[in-house]
């Protein structure tokens, strides 16, 4: 009896489905950067963790394991294979996976990196994961595309909800890092679509001296102006994190810090949110970070790829994630797809305090002729390739 | 009406209206934890406390017991139909979304949402008889209508599973839809209907070829396919017609099983889940997962009568027939 029985646990469950197909590799490659200075996290005083330490193989790796059974019901053999580069040069890390047989790469690089591997137009589909640029998006390269959500889509988070809330009067500190003013930039080019003013743009800076007290002082960065909301650009955290019951005026703070809008918060619960969050909790011992969920659903939209698009070729592959036939499910409650215009992954964006998600973008009543998720980001027509 | 049983007769127990075959509807509150009980004319009669998160309910036979499964507390409650009290528990791997009964009622088929297993729990000694692995996120779990075979969806793998309850095998992966959700089986046993939530389809098997013969979309007036988020389902008894849940686009498909034509799209409240008919089918209960109530509908008329408000966040409604 005790035979018998190991004799059955041995034999793998779905091994009658995936012996009629030929089995056929498939190869996603990851690049990152050494000592990405996005995720370095010593940046703040006093051991003070400001940045969130992503791994973003991690998400990916969830990705390939939560779809294992698709992948062995179509006889996939699926496989990241990661580089990690030391220069500002990946294109011979991403030849080197086109070598390897990827048809797909992950890109976790800062977009600069991005811009450069995909304006070589290599021979491979890169998926950009953590770059929020939006002059990526606008280049129109063949063969690129976005999982992570770009500034526009986050910032039209957020003025849709201002307007929502009717605080139309935004009062905006930017930090020194180059990072902080293209948010605010970013976040200016969102507020003027949806006529929320700007009361005053204001710098600040972490020098303790005296005699820059107008920088330095929250109280005195946000006194003698009229304004229903402060957003702050603070790429590395560390002086945004006093901005909060600071202000001169009783009045909510968002951008970096206070409400902060995100592809992924591990206080989502709807929609079977909860689940993923705690796979990944249990795989990796931390919280699903927006990096984490971008990796993750680009590689389930790949596997999604080679089990639906008509062949398993690159090009139908691609262009089947870039459009209306792919149905993917982030977990946010709604199908999604990349847009064929930019390559940009159509999403919802939460606006998340540290504990808890606000709403969730799209906000209510904002509407559009197509998809509502094309309110958030750039708009086709807006988009003209250089 | 079935007999009550003869013990609480003897023992002189003050009856409660509320017994088998009584028209009274339960409905599962996965954030008040406890199940709502409305009479037939849609009073709230009793609030039943149970385990944390509780979810798919279903009767035992002769409809003296409620079985429900509560996510959170990793058990199946056992509530007395007499007192309204949880007088026992199963307990289940992480998670229990939903469960089915094996023919013989000895086994409970549940699905563990945090786990990614298809348990089969053996009901006399509580003991974990087999583990099935499932793609992620198992949900939907129902038996054939000959018992021979049991299906399971993975909402992240996409696929139906097909089970051999004997062998505890998988012998069956059928890709469905984004994020299949639920079941229905016709009552000849020939076609198994499944809730694509994201992809906004109806994929129909053929159980004999267990094959995909047909996939169904839908789209009320006023909504975009992508608006249209289909998971309860509920069939009649002579499998003429078919009610589909559509999330949220906030309306009910009533589907004639043999053309599979719309006859009536019925709005109903927020985030519209699960669906059930009353006994003579002239009434359909809808909960409403986002705005805390249930809608009930005149099938007569096809309009919605009544909205209830219930609890938070109402995830399964049964119909004591």
């Amino acid at each position: 009896m005790r035979r018998v029985l190991a004799l059955v646990m041995l034999v793998w469950p779905f091994a009658a489905t995936a012996q009629d197909q030929p089995l056929a590799d498939v190869v996603i490659g990851l690049v990152t950067l050494q000592d990405d200075p996005r995720y370095i996290q010593d940046w703040g005083y006093a051991r003070l963790i400001v940045p969130p330490p992503v791994r973003s193989i991690e998400g990916a790796q969830m990705g390939v394991e939560d779809l294992a059974f698709v992948s062995e019901a179509m006889g996939l053999v699926p496989r990241m294979e990661t580089r990690e580069v030391a220069g500002d040069d990946a294109l011979p890390a991403v030849q080197e996976l086109i070598a390897e047989g990827a048809l797909f790469v992950l890109l976790d690089l800062p977009g600069e990196m991005v811009e450069t591997v995909a304006a070589a137009e290599p021979d491979v589909t890169l998926i950009n994961i953590s770059a929020p640029d939006n002059a990526l998006r606008m280049q129109c390269h063949a063969g690129l595309l976005h999982a992570y959500p770009s500034d526009r889509q986050m910032m039209d988070a957020f003025t849709q909800y201002l307007r929502f809330k009717d605080w139309t009067n935004v009062l905006i500190l930017e930090g020194e890092n180059p990072r902080d003013s293209v948010m605010a930039d970013a976040f200016v080019e969102s507020a003027e679509r949806l006529r929320i003013a700007i009361a005053d743009r204001r710098s600040f800076t972490l020098a303790a001296d005296p005699s820059q007290r107008e920088g330095n002082n929250v109280a005195l960065l946000t006194g003698g102006v009229d304004y229903d909301a402060v957003f702050v650009a603070d790429s590395r955290g560390e002086f945004g994190r006093y901005v909060p019951y600071s202000t001169q005026e009783a009045r909510p703070v968002i951008g970096s810090i206070g409400m902060t809008a995100e592809a992924w918060h591990w206080a989502m619960e709807r929609d079977g949110a909860t689940q993923v969050s705690s796979r990944f909790d249990q795989l990796y011992g931390r919280h699903m970070e927006s990096v984490d969920w971008a990796s993750w659903i680009a590689v389930k939209s790949i596997l999604q790829a080679y089990t639906r698009a008509p062949e398993q070729t690159r090009a139908a592959m691609t262009a089947y994630m870039s459009s209306d036939d792919m149905a993917l499910d982030g977990s946010k409650g709604v199908q999604i797809n990349y847009r064929p215009w930019s390559g940009q992954l159509r999403m919802p964006v939460l606006l998340a305090t540290a504990d808890a998600v606000i709403v969730v973008a799209p906000v209510e009543g904002f509407l559009h002729e197509t998809n509502v998720l094309d309110t958030l980001g750039i708009d086709q027509p807006e988009l003209s390739c250089p | 009406m079935r007999l009550l049983p003869a013990f609480l007769l003897a023992m002189g127990v003050a009856l409660p209206a509320h017994a088998q075959g009584t028209g009274n509807i339960f409905v599962s509150l996965e954030r008040s934890n406890e199940i709502v009980v409305l009479s037939p004319e849609h009073e709230i009669i009793a609030r039943i406390e149970t385990s944390r998160r509780p979810r798919d309910m279903h009767f035992n036979d002769d409809h003296t017991l409620l079985y429900v499964a509560c996510g959170d507390d990793d058990v199946i409650d056992i509530i007395d139909m007499a007192t309204f009290e949880v007088i026992d528990g199963i307990p289940t791997g992480p998670s229990p979304e939903v469960f089915a009964f094996s023919p013989d009622r000895t086994r409970i088929y549940v699905s563990n949402e945090e786990d990614s297993t298809l348990e089969f729990i053996d009901i006399a000694t509580r003991t974990v008889a087999e583990r099935v692995p499932t793609g992620a996120e198992p949900e939907g779990v129902i038996n054939s209508v000959d018992g021979g075979t049991v299906y399971v969806t993975s909402e992240v793998a996409d696929m139906v599973h097909v089970v051999d309850p004997v062998t505890a095998r998988v012998t069956k992966n059928i890709i469905v839809g984004t994020r299949p959700r639920r079941f229905i089986v016709t009552p000849d046993g020939a076609e198994l209907w499944v809730s694509d939530e994201l992809s906004s389809e109806v994929h129909v098997i053929d159980t004999a070829s267990q094959s995909i013969k047909e996939v169904l979309s839908f789209q009320p007036p006023g909504f975009r396919p992508e608006d249209v988020t289909p998971v309860g389902m509920a069939i009649t008894e002579d499998g003429s017609r078919i009610f589909i849940s559509l999330g949220r686009a906030n309306h009910i498909a009533v589907i004639d099983a043999a053309t599979r034509e719309v006859e009536a799209y019925i709005l109903v409240g927020s985030r519209a889940w699960s669906v059930a008919l009353s006994s003579d089918e002239q009434t359909a209960y809808v909960a409403n997962g986002l705005s805390d109530d249930i809608t009930i509908i005149d099938l007569t008329t096809m309009t919605p009568v009544e909205s209830i408000p219930v609890g938070r966040t109402p995830h399964s409604i049964l119909v004591d027939d």
